[in-house]
């Protein structure tokens, strides 16, 4: 028996058989996973709320096929509070009241722990901020966001 | 900083909660909306054959909806689905559900619906091009409203100066992140839907009435709201859904794409604004207002948009005489909806231009001339309404002096300016709420769902603590559904914690009346919760609630306490009124703003550099929510003054229905906003509050305008001020 096709979602072997082969990776983490924590927002890519990390990356999974990531490493929100900047993030965000309707949130949260692993938390405040830009919010005003996005690099592992 | 996080911060922020979108149930099925092309016209066949033929696909039209609601006859004037005729390009006609969501739209391409089609009008000014006269009676009416006093004619006729202006300002959309999603379910005689809705009782007496069967057999539960903004105040596919899981004997979950939003949801619409302002000896003698308000396709004598929204061209300025007149006109678009301070922002950004333009001419400093007319606490508006406790005046004066500062430092070529709104805290039909003490919490029962803005977990548990004493750790916000809950009019009309938050404060006034009988306490008592159980403290007594619980509601709920607030309409001198409705504001509040801005001449793109905010609040319920509100709405607002427009070709078609072609503000253009919240001008609040979740949106047009202005020159009199408009306001300047 050959191995089947899998992809990892937050560390488990989630088996690609039976998935049809256009469905976009956000569809298969809400609907096939449960994992409804990534917000569905446009489905174009212009809002940035399906922001999940593939092998550490900010992927907007609305745009995303879910055959294309055999092999590769998908980590949602569900479980970004495992990792310590994940976890130092969200905390950013808790403390500098960076929330309120709450649905861009796991995005933007997702995002920037990507970005600090990426870029590592000296990497300059507008690299972030730019970067960010992709990830719309209509509640905040996002001021708050970048006080978060300040607090998170002070805080950062 | 914020010392004590939101309640729901930590879900939040781990994906953890229930949103429309992310309702499921088992053997549950997918819904979808068939769209009508993007014509209007008489309907001359909806084909649902087809798509019945399918497996597992349950189709339902217009001819369907009497037996699915048992021979019930709902509202005539506005059907589930059109009976005759399309009213709007893509009105939904039909629906379907299906095992998956392909199959159901798949389904749902498959049906076959043929118009006859008329002209499409969506341009506005197509329908009157001379302003209708005075007698207008027109099928493409909704409404008509007017009022004066004073001899406005001969005041203009014989002023030294006179500003005639015509402004322009666009349709909008709300642009809150979550799609409008619901699931339902029909058992028997019971209706059940769980929606994202600003309003869970509003989508149920409107679900009612749609469907023609009892309010009490409708059970409506809200989940999480993914941003309101005001397009989730009113049912929407709650209806569809509930015929959808009748006829499919299983729950039914429909959701709108993002698409679909812009092309079906209900904003705000275009508008052409008119004045006439006459001045002598640099006072204004009298004033002119017209109105030609888009509402789409509200029904005749159901549009509530014009009497409510042309108040805010009367204000916030005196004028010895006064003649406003509104016409709602109907086009081929969605209805008219609710937007953030539905065309207050508009407004604003018209009477503050104007009267720029006015000073100007009258040879006077523009912001001096506006603070010069403003209202103030014991003068009345043109409609006769009671101006009380005010702050507008000290919010102006306070933006005076910052302009005056930045001014004095803003590099050549750059421009500040300051812009004014007011508001009127809303009360809607009004709250009631409902508290119960248990031996470990004070929980709040409610129907409203929290929207974002913090209005109901953080807004009514903040009143309930400052009453009581109890801290907010010991105050838990419940929720129930419309089965259970006290009745709440909606979270809208920045209402929540001024209006049911009066109805909060009466229940935990008469809670505590109630605890101090029980412990035999003179006079008041407070809830203290920080040594274990919460213990009941007088001025001579002290006992736990379990002490002073009855064993029933010991075992049971705890000690109910409850509190109503209808709430106060506003007056109106209906001396002055000669047609129509005018909604009758009151508890008025009010903002000043001030912003630098850099104009790029060549471009005509504006950067806005910095901006200050002062806000009248009444009181000051929870400082963090409070400036989060403003800082939001603030930044919509940017988008309003700058980006966002829906574009209708000439073909009649929304030519923008997508975020990357209706562009609102990111995190890269959001300048540094400094806020200052005035207290000591009371509202109908609970300890003095005013409404604070409009307020902040409804300058900031007028005020990037009026920096434009003082930047370069520009005057502009159309929103949103894009690049193109500002440049080509240059080459005319």
């Amino acid at each position: 028996m050959s191995a089947a096709p899998t992809l990892t979602v937050n560390g488990r072997a989630v088996a690609l058989t039976g998935v049809p082969d256009p469905e976009r990776l956000l569809d298969l983490l809400r609907w096939r996973l449960d994992l409804r924590g990534t917000k569905e927002g446009c489905r174009t890519g212009d809002c940035g709320a399906c922001t999940v990390l593939v092998d550490g990356r900010p992927t907007l999974s609305c745009l995303t096929l879910a055959h294309e990531l055999e092999g590769r490493s998908v980590e949602t929100v569900e479980a970004i509070g495992d990792d310590p900047t994940g976890r130092a993030v969200q905390d950013a965000f808790r403390d500098a009241g960076a929330l309120q309707c709450g649905y861009c949130t796991p995005g933007f949260v997702v995002a920037l722990t990507g970005l600090l692993k990426e870029l590592g938390r000296s990497a300059p405040e507008e690299r972030f901020l730019a970067d960010l830009g992709g990830n719309l919010c209509r509640c905040t005003g996002y001021l708050s966001i970048a006080r978060a996005v300040r607090l998170a690099r002070e805080r950062a592992p | 900083m914020s010392a004590t996080a939101r309640p729901d911060a930590a879900e939040k922020l781990r994906g953890g909660l229930v949103y429309g979108t992310d309702l499921v149930a088992p053997r549950m099925r997918w819904g979808a909306l068939v769209l009508a092309p993007p014509l209007a016209g008489r309907i001359t066949g909806v084909d649902l054959t087809e798509a019945r033929s399918l497996p597992g696909v349950v189709a339902i039209g217009a001819a369907d909806v009497a037996g699915l609601v048992g021979g019930a006859t709902g509202d005539a004037e506005r059907p589930p689905f059109p009976v005759d005729a399309i009213a709007y390009p893509f009105q939904p006609v039909a629906a379907v559900a299906a095992p998956t969501l392909a199959a159901a739209r798949a389904a749902a391409a498959r049906v076959r619906v043929t118009v006859e089609a008329a002209p499409l009008v969506t341009d506005l000014e197509s329908v009157f091009p001379d302003w209708p006269g005075p007698d207008a009676r027109d099928a493409c009416l909704a409404a008509h409203v007017r009022a004066r006093f004073g001899d406005v004619d001969r005041l203009l006729a014989s002023a030294e100066t006179v500003v005639r202006e015509t402004y322009r300002t666009p349709g909008i959309h709300q642009v809150a992140l979550e799609p409008h999603a619901c699931l339902a379910e029909a058992h028997g005689d019971r209706w059940i839907v769980r929606t994202s809705t600003q309003s869970p009782f509003g989508v149920r007496e409107d679900a009612a009435s749609i469907l023609g069967v009892p309010e009490t057999s409708i059970d409506v539960d809200g989940t999480w709201v993914g941003g309101g903004f005001g397009g989730k105040g009113a049912s929407f596919l709650e209806p569809y859904a509930l015929l959808l899981a009748r006829a499919a004997g299983v729950p039914v979950r429909l959701a709108l794409t993002y698409r679909e939003e812009f092309l079906l949801g209900r904003s705000t619409l275009p508008a052409v604004i008119r004045f006439e302002t006459g001045v002598s000896g640099g006072r204004i003698v009298a004033r002119r207002v017209r109105l030609l308000l888009d509402v789409g396709t509200s029904l005749p004598g159901r549009d509530f948009a014009t009497g409510y929204s042309i108040g805010f061209l009367l204000g916030p300025y005196r004028a010895p005489a006064f003649e406003v007149e509104g016409y709602a006109v109907r086009t081929h678009k969605p209805p008219f909806g609710p937007h953030r301070a539905p065309f207050a922002p508009q407004c604003a950004f018209a009477v503050e231009s104007h009267l720029d333009e006015v000073a100007r001419a009258a040879g006077r400093d523009p912001i001096e001339f506006r603070a010069d007319h403003l209202w103030t606490e014991g003068d009345r508006t043109p409609l006769g309404q009671p101006i009380g406790p005010f702050g507008l005046p000290a919010a102006m004066a306070a933006a005076r002096r910052t302009a005056t500062a930045w001014r004095a430092r803003c590099p050549p070529g750059h421009g500040v300016g300051v812009g004014v709104g007011f508001w009127s805290t809303g009360t809607g039909a009004g709250g009631e709420a409902r508290l119960r003490l248990t031996p470990d919490a004070l929980l709040i029962e409610q129907g409203e769902r929290e929207i974002g803005s913090g209005s109901v977990l953080v807004g009514l548990a903040a009143v309930a603590e400052r009453r009581t004493g109890l801290a907010r750790d010991r105050i838990r916000v419940e929720y129930r559904s419309t089965a259970t809950a006290p009745f709440d009019s909606g979270v809208f009309g920045s209402r929540t914690t001024a209006a049911l938050g009066r109805a909060v404060d009466e229940a935990a006034s008469a809670l505590l009346a109630d605890l101090a009988r029980r412990l035999g306490s003179e006079g008041t008592v407070r809830l203290r919760g920080d040594r274990g159980e919460i213990e009941v403290v007088g001025t001579a007594a002290r006992r736990t609630v379990r002490e002073l619980a009855t064993p029933a509601e010991r075992a049971g709920p705890g000690i109910l306490a409850v509190g109503k607030h209808y709430g106060a309409r506003g007056t109106i001198d209906e001396t002055r009124v000669e047609a129509g409705e005018f909604y009758p504001y009151h508890d008025f509040t009010g903002a000043a703003h001030v912003a630098q801005v850099d104009v790029d001449r060549e471009t005509g793109a504006v950067r806005v550099e910095r901006y200050a905010a002062f806000h009248d609040v009444g009181t000051v319920i929870d400082r963090s929510s409070a400036l989060a509100q403003v800082e939001g709405g603030i930044v919509m607002g940017l988008g309003t003054a700058l980006t966002e427009e829906a574009i209708w070709g000439p073909d009649g078609r929304l030519q923008n229905p997508g975020l990357l072609d209706y562009r609102i503000p990111t995190l890269l253009e959001v300048p540094p906003i400094e806020i200052e919240l005035l207290e000591g001008y009371p509202g109908d609040g609970p300890f003095g509050a005013k409404g604070l979740g409009e307020p902040p949106i409804v300058p900031v047009p007028a005020t990037i305008a009026a920096a434009v202005r003082d930047a370069c020159g520009a005057h502009l009199t159309e929103l949103p001020l894009t690049p193109e408009r500002v440049a080509r306001a240059l080459k005319s300047a």
